[in-house]
Order: C-alpha cells, then sequence, then structure tokens
C-alpha cells in the first residue's frame, strides 16, 4: 500500500497512540490558547466576544508583564549559575571512587524527585522567623543579631527562592553533568600529566570541552525547566512581597485564577511561549556542540 | 591513581558537605514529626528527639482529610502509571528497535514536549477539560499527568530498548513469531528494568503534580496530597506538627519506590542525556 511495507505500518501503528495524545494535550491547546487570546473570557463557562488584538496590546502596555518577564530572565539565570556550579562540584566529587559510591550516585537525586510542597514545607520549616533552624544558627553563632525575615522582603524573598530552588534542581544537573565527565576518557589526564598539565590546564583543555554535549542538553533543557517553575515560589511566597518574586508563570496562573482574567492570561501564554522558542532556536544554533552527538542518537 | 592526603582530605570534606546539604533537611522534617508539639517549638531546637509522640501521624489519619488525598493521589498515580506504559512501551519498541522511516522527526517532537513549559498549557488544558465536563474529577489530573510523564518515559526507555542484541529478534523472526509476539515475548521481559522505573517515574510524575491539580479540583473530596497539604500551609495558624507528619508520609511512597528502581532510573536518565 503506496510503498510502505507491511512492517512500517506496523510501526506507526505502534507510534500512532501516543502522538494522538500528544496532539490533543499539547498541540491542540496550543492552537486554542491563541483563539482564547483574541477573547475576553474572564471566568469559565462564560461567553466571550472577539476582540482582536486588545488583550495583547493590553499586555505591551503593562509594566507587570514586562517585570515579570525581567524577573524570569533573573531568575533563569541566577538558578542556572547556581546549580550549575553546584552542580559541577557535586558531580567532580562523585566521580571519585570511594566506599558507597555507588549509593551516593543514585541517591542525590531524593531531593528532585519528592514533592514541590515537601521542599516548601522543608524550608519554610527550616527558614522559618520564629523558632527556625537556620535563625537559631545563626543567631546563636552571632552572624545576625535577630532573626532573619528570609520571606519579608522582595530582594531576600527573591534569593531565598532562587536557592531553595536550586537546591532541588541541582541533583538532577549534577547526574547528568557526571554522566558527562564519566564520558572523558582518563587517558587524556594521564598523557595531559606526562605533559606537565598543571590541574587549571587539564579543566581547561579536557574537562570543559569533554562536557560540551553535556553542557548543551543542560544549557537548554535546564533553562525551560527552570522558567517553567511554578509551584516551588507559588506556595513559599505566592508571587510577593510586592510582586517581588513574581515571574511569568505566577503571573499568568495568578491573572487566569485570582484576577479572573482567562483571556488575558492566554494572550500571556502566547508572547512567553514566542519568547521562549525565540531563546531555544537562539541557543540552538549558537550553542549546538560541533560533534554530531543527536544522529549518533538513533 | 592513588590519592594524595590532601585530595583525600578535600574530598572527604566536599561529601561530608554534599551529604549535609542533601539529607540533613530531610532528618530535620522526619526527626521534628515525632516529638511532641512544645518541643517543636521549643526555643533551642533539639537535634536529636527529647521526645516521641505519633500524635501528629494519629492526628493527620484520623481526624483530618489526609487520608482521603491519599486515596485520591494513589488512584490518579497508578492510572497514570498504567497509561504512561501502554502508550509508550510500543511507541518506543518502534522508535528504537524498528528501523522507522522519519523515526527522527518522531523523535524530535518527543523531546520537544519534553521540555515544553507545562504553564503555556494551563489554561488551554483547563477550557478543554471543562469543555468534557471533567474538571474536579481525578480524570483531569491523569490526563495531564500522562501528558508529562510519557515524553520523558520514552527518553528513558531509549537506553534499555538499545542494549538488545538485534540477533535474538531476528532469530525469534525465524521462529516465525510476529511483531507483537516479540514485543510480549522477547523485547518486554528483557527491558523489565526500564519499564520498571518508566512506571515509577510516571507515579512519581503525578505523585508531586501541584500546579493543575490546585485549578482542575475544586471540591475537598478529589483533592490530591500536594493540594491538600498546601492548603494546611496556607492557613493562619500553621500546625507545625500536623504538616510535617504530613510532609513524611508524602515523602515515603518515593523512597520505598525509588528504592527498588533508582538505579535503572539513573542509568536510563543519563543515558538518554549523554546520547541526545
Amino acid at each position: 500500500m503506496f510503498g510502505l511495507s507491511r512492517r512500517t505500518l506496523v510501526g506507526y501503528l505502534y507510534v500512532a497512540p501516543l502522538m494522538l495524545w500528544l496532539a490533543l494535550t499539547i498541540a491542540y491547546p496550543l492552537l486554542s490558547t491563541v483563539v482564547l487570546s483574541l477573547q475576553d473570557i474572564r471566568i469559565i463557562g462564560t461567553e466571550g466576544s472577539f476582540v482582536g488584538l486588545d488583550q495583547y496590546r493590553a499586555i505591551f502596555a503593562s509594566d507587570t508583564f514586562w517585570s515579570s518577564a525581567g524577573r524570569s530572565l533573573i531568575w533563569v539565570l541566577g538558578n542556572g549559575l547556581v546549580q550549575t556550579l553546584a552542580a559541577f562540584i557535586a558531580a567532580l566529587l562523585l566521580r571519585e571512587a570511594f566506599p558507597g559510591v555507588r549509593i551516593a550516585r543514585v541517591w542525590i537525586i531524593l531531593s528532585w524527585i519528592v514533592p514541590t510542597v515537601v521542599v516548601v514545607i522543608i524550608w519554610r520549616w527550616m527558614l522559618s522567623a520564629s523558632g527556625g533552624i537556620v535563625n537559631y544558627a545563626l543567631v546563636s553563632l552571632g552572624v545576625a543579631e535577630r532573626p532573619i525575615g528570609f520571606f519579608s522582603t522582595s530582594t531576600s524573598a527573591f534569593a531565598s527562592v532562587v536557592l531553595i530552588n536550586a537546591w532541588r534542581m541541582f541533583p538532577f544537573m549534577t547526574v547528568i553533568m557526571l554522566a558527562g565527565l564519566m564520558r572523558i576518557p582518563e587517558e587524556l589526564y594521564e598523557s595531559a600529566a606526562v605533559d606537565g598539565a598543571n590541574a587549571w590546564q587539564k579543566f581547561w583543555y579536557i574537562t570543559l570541552p569533554g562536557l560540551q554535549p553535556v553542557l548543551f542538553v543542560i544549557g537548554l533543557l535546564g533553562t525551560l525547566i527552570s522558567f517553567n517553575t511554578f509551584d516551588v515560589i507559588w506556595l513559599l511566597t505566592g508571587g510577593g512581597p510586592a510582586g517581588g518574586t513574581t515571574t511569568l508563570p505566577v503571573l499568568i496562573y495568578d491573572t487566569a485564577f485570582k484576577q479572573y482574567r482567562l483571556s488575558r492570561a492566554a494572550a500571556m501564554s502566547v508572547v512567553t511561549g514566542v519568547l521562549l522558542l525565540v531563546f531555544a532556536l537562539t541557543f540552538i544554533r549558537l550553542m549546538s556542540p560541533r560533534t554530531d552527538a543527536q544522529e549518533a542518537a538513533l | 591513581m592513588k590519592r594524595s592526603r590532601r585530595a583525600s582530605f578535600v574530598l572527604i570534606v566536599g561529601l561530608a558537605a554534599l551529604l549535609f546539604i542533601v539529607i540533613v533537611p530531610f532528618y530535620w522534617i522526619f526527626s521534628s514529626s515525632i516529638k511532641i508539639p512544645q518541643e517543636i517549638i521549643a526555643r533551642t531546637p533539639t537535634l536529636i528527639p527529647q521526645s516521641f509522640s505519633l500524635q501528629h501521624y494519629d492526628k493527620l489519619m484520623n481526624s483530618s482529610q489526609f487520608p482521603v488525598y491519599l486515596r485520591n493521589s494513589t488512584l490518579v498515580a497508578l492510572a497514570t502509571m498504567g497509561i504512561t506504559l501502554l502508550l509508550c512501551t510500543p511507541a518506543a519498541y518502534a522508535l528504537y528497535r524498528m528501523r522507522l522511516p522519519g523515526r527522527q522527526t518522531l523523535f524530535r517532537i518527543i523531546l520537544i514536549t519534553y521540555a515544553f513549559p507545562g504553564i503555556l498549557l494551563l489554561i488551554p488544558l483547563y477550557f478543554m477539560l471543562s469543555s468534557l465536563r471533567l474538571i474536579d474529577t481525578l480524570y483531569a489530573l491523569v490526563i495531564v499527568n500522562v501528558t508529562f510523564a510519557a515524553p520523558f518515559a520514552v527518553w528513558l526507555l531509549q537506553a534499555f530498548f538499545q542494549t538488545i542484541p538485534a540477533e535474538i529478534e531476528e532469530s525469534a523472526a525465524l521462529d516465525g513469531a510476529n511483531r507483537l509476539q516479540i514485543l510480549l515475548r522477547i523485547i518486554i521481559p528483557l527491558t523489565a528494568p526500564g519499564l520498571a522505573s518508566v512506571a515509577i517515574f510516571a507515579f512519581i510524575t503525578s505523585w508531586t503534580e501541584y500546579m493543575f491539580s490546585s485549578v482542575l479540583i475544586i471540591s475537598e473530596q478529589h483533592r490530591t496530597v500536594p493540594v491538600g497539604l498546601a492548603g494546611i500551609v496556607g492557613q493562619y495558624q500553621v500546625d507545625w506538627g500536623l504538616l510535617l507528619a504530613g510532609a513524611s508520609v508524602t515523602t515515603l511512597p518515593v523512597l520505598v519506590l525509588f528504592a527498588l528502581v533508582g538505579r535503572y532510573f539513573i542509568a536510563g536518565l543519563t543515558a538518554g542525556a549523554v546520547k541526545s
């Protein structure tokens, strides 16, 4: 039939249910977001009328949207920096051989697999201004004079949420980075040592280039995953104080389900999607590793 | 390579710090959840519990809505697990074991959906599920969770499917087995660890989901654990004992499941990341 063998047809038949599922729950909703964004629906169940690009005009004119976009950018950069650094150090440690290393390489991921709400409870409890252990330690060590309200000012709340999210996410990065490190052949280091290379030179000329494919994956996936963070922020600060931790996902959620402006939130989703697409394409274009790792995958 | 003394020292200190950062927060909630309320809020925190009491667990299980949340979360997670396996096993088989024309494109589509930010789907999925009259049902949560678990599940399976030698399949085909028989009798048993880690990944994805559950579920009796616990966090007077017990009970299934397949899960994760 049409030159397709029976075997090929069976193959497509096996992939079809998954593809259909993804089409119905991702592709179709995406298209319907655009339709929703051209209307003025506020709450579900009410009829909206067509308003053209009004929602977009409102967004482009609003400071809230752009300041949230700015915060998202800082959020992604801050998380990227802290997580990459922490993950790199952790991966270097776990590359070594020591008793229990196999267990450590698996269980390092613990904070990534527990529910976010548990992460939130842990840190609300530890950072509490009244009786939290972190404040107790800071005060008794004389680092702080009185308990610090970590979530009480915009800046400290933002920094706290970045660190807490990095605590949750860096193990995931560690596992991937470790896999990258393990792929660098030991002989490269040995011959560099014979040539008299110091630790810094080994890092710069062997480790970093060797990690490039993995850094590409981490850069792309990590950025998108970080960007998408909602529950950690929402449950820790609700986007406050004074909007200081409102990133785009928080703003979209808040606009849709607290302010009841669904169409406005849909338009924000569309603009956000476009911004992310531009980022992803630029990143792939500029940073794609020269090796044909992608082709080798299949 | 033998380590110098200084290198060993750095390694030990570094590992101790890592262990501290990753484990201590969990120890702190577990150990606090079995203290009596006076000790939980004591001015001087006690690193080793001085009292022992299961009163918070008793309250959680016998006079709160938590058992209802647990039941809902379990049902949703099991259904998510089953559907994810049914969708992804044949798809992964076709993608990784059959020389399917266009499989690269299909594989890329799946990768893109994996990295796709869920927030962009929140509003349209809410509309879609509302027009299907699925708001405030557990079905809505299953649908959403499968969508977010499936792409990564296919990715995880790559490592497990690609290690099977082609000869095994070829000789089975010579013996007259068809594709379905090969999949069921040969591939599935050989990839059992991979399938187990996918099952548990799907379970955990569903178990931890908060954002969609918080808008798709309205009534108390359909709430899942993360939304239920978040409700307690948001109260004016936080009952820390109850909350810490709740967090501990919520973490437990994740720990048990991960202890069973964690090794394979990490193997699949790293193989996927390094290759693609």
